[in-house]
């Protein structure tokens, strides 16, 4: 039996040196020291609120909590036992994997930014096994997640000011795009994504962020539109505040 | 694969041999020029205006377009007789994403004062260049060079988000980035069929470098690239390096597109040395005594 956090361990990047590098002074545009720790709030039911600003770290914040999803999902996923096919398993664990190195590559850019840790994270048990049901309800939950994914970076991207950032962004989105092509190809369903799959509605989509639309596209959402999609699918039971996200 | 060179030398070894050391120098002189005109001013990457930007990814979804257009004629002439619907569906599907692509960005490119018309691909591209055979002969050829096309065109859209940000072309940055993905999701659906149909070892995501034909792993950068969870980029020089040999147009179709062709650095006579015709010749063009 795998145990659902052993992956991480295995994600063997050919040089810590550089990740060491990346967090010092790899991204020396950006002045990242010296920013103050952002107040923490513990909630009634001991979840805590986690916020993110409106700027780079905010946003990184915010893609860091969506891979910490991702990641606690595939390992769940894995774990429940209710995948058999082995084409299917294989690509739910290398998915799982990838999202555990988008967790790593993200606390180790954010270095003492990280606004949360893993522990932090308040997982809501009777979602996730809401969506573990069965092999089609995991499929299209993580359609639905790698969708979201796109669309949450896609729509980070124009608010990022720091360049290598961004192509650290677009390093990321297009795994999360070729994960979501290949589980919706698991499922027969259409690569792109149709109108009809879309969680944001024509009319809620932000004109100044979609010049284009439809199946050709990959729209952009805001952080807000991302937050309501994930509080829908019930995983997560920590509040989600600050400018980022209002 | 991309015999670049070797296609140049063997069209050159043509020409009288009294001129060949000359020409030679010459067109290799004015072939890097045309691939990377702002080489020696930027460096490494090239800076690309938002306007530059936009003509360079057309040509590149207009190439696509066309691939695709070739790919569904071949299937549904029975040239390729053994395509699944599942296949068959597939590459409809994102050939109409493509030909979207054209339609829109050329409308982007006459907001931005452009002329869509100008950014011209040959008649006859020479895909053969992709794969050193036709493409459109076989299924798994056929998927094989999509294969390739599909994830370099996302690594090109990817090595243009800086330039947008740098500056501060928000719209285009956005509009670059709803393509990105769905051109890594193209990629994703034919390393799918050929995984599924064909058995081939491969997956949706990037596992080696050896799947893709651009640079995936680089150093240099705070990204670990060489992790499969992390997509490299294409640099725009690096991008027509590798689709120079395939919008060359073939001696017999050259016409005014094709010498009009933005790929090439807009190349004219006044390019040559005095005494010398341009002439455009497979992999470039060489000024001819």
């Amino acid at each position: 039996m795998t145990s659902p956090v052993q992956p991480l361990g295995k994600i063997s990047f050919s040089s810590r040196r550089k990740l060491l590098k990346l967090g010092l002074c790899g991204l020396g545009a950006l002045a990242l020291t010296a920013v103050p720790q952002v107040v923490t709030a513990q909630t009634a039911n001991g979840s805590r609120t986690l916020t993110f600003n409106a700027d780079d770290v905010g946003i990184l914040n915010f893609a860091l909590l969506l891979e910490e999803l991702e990641a606690a999902f595939y390992a769940a996923v894995v774990k429940s036992g209710k995948i058999s096919n082995p084409k299917e398993l294989d690509y739910l664990r290398a998915l799982g994997r990838h999202e555990a190195a988008h967790v790593v590559f993200l606390r180790q850019v954010l270095g003492n930014q990280v606004t949360f840790q893993t522990k932090d994270l308040r997982f809501n048990r009777q979602g996730l096994n809401a969506v573990l049901r069965d092999r089609d309800t995991i499929l299209n939950t993580a359609v639905s997640l790698e969708d979201t994914g796109v669309h949450a970076y896609n729509g980070a991207g124009p608010k990022l000011t720091n360049p290598t950032y961004l192509l650290a962004a677009g390093s990321i989105v297009s795994v999360e795009g070729r994960h979501a092509a290949g589980v919706r190809a698991l499922l027969g369903r259409p690569v792109t994504e149709p109108d009809s799959d879309r969680a944001v509605s024509d009319a809620e989509l932000v004109d100044e962020l979609n010049p284009f639309r439809g199946r050709a596209y990959d729209e952009l959402y805001t952080p807000k539109q991302i937050v309501e999609i994930v509080g829908s699918l019930n995983l997560i039971n920590n509040p989600i505040a600050g400018a980022l996200v209002a | 694969m991309f015999d670049h060179l070797g296609n140049l030398g063997s069209q050159v070894r043509r020409i009288t041999t009294a001129v060949q050391s000359l020409l030679l120098i010459i067109t290799f002189v004015l072939l890097s020029f045309a691939i990377a005109p702002t080489k020696a001013a930027f460096a490494q990457t090239a800076t690309l205006n938002p306007q530059q930007v936009v003509e360079y990814a057309l040509t590149l979804e207009k190439l696509e377009a066309d691939f695709y257009l070739r790919a569904n004629n071949a299937i549904q002439t029975g040239r390729i007789n053994n395509a699944p619907p599942i296949a068959q569906a597939a590459l409809v599907s994102y050939g109409q994403d493509e030909q979207q692509h054209v339609t829109d960005l050329s409308a982007v490119l006459r907001s931005l004062g452009g002329n869509p018309d100008a950014v011209t691909i040959p008649a006859s591209p020479v895909y053969t260049a992709i794969l050193g055979r036709d493409p459109f002969a076989n299924l798994p050829d056929l998927l094989l060079a999509l294969q390739y096309v599909e994830d370099l065109g996302a690594a090109a859209y990817k090595g243009q988000v800086q330039n947008l940000l740098a500056a501060n072309a928000d719209t285009i940055l956005a509009g670059a980035l709803e393509i990105h993905t769905v051109e890594a999701r193209h990629a994703a659906g034919i390393r799918f069929l050929r995984q599924t149909l064909l058995g081939a070892d491969i997956r949706p995501w990037i596992r080696s470098e050896s799947e893709v034909i651009y640079n995936e792993v680089r150093s240099g950068l705070p990204i670990p690239f060489e992790n499969e969870a992390f997509d490299g980029f294409a640099t725009e020089d690096e991008v027509l390096k590798l689709v120079g040999p395939i919008l060359a147009a073939s001696p017999q179709s050259t016409g005014p597109a094709a010498e009009t062709n933005t790929m090439m650095g807009n190349v004219t006579q006044q390019d040559c040395p005095a005494g010398t015709t341009l002439q455009f010749i497979s992999g470039g063009f060489a000024c001819m005594f």
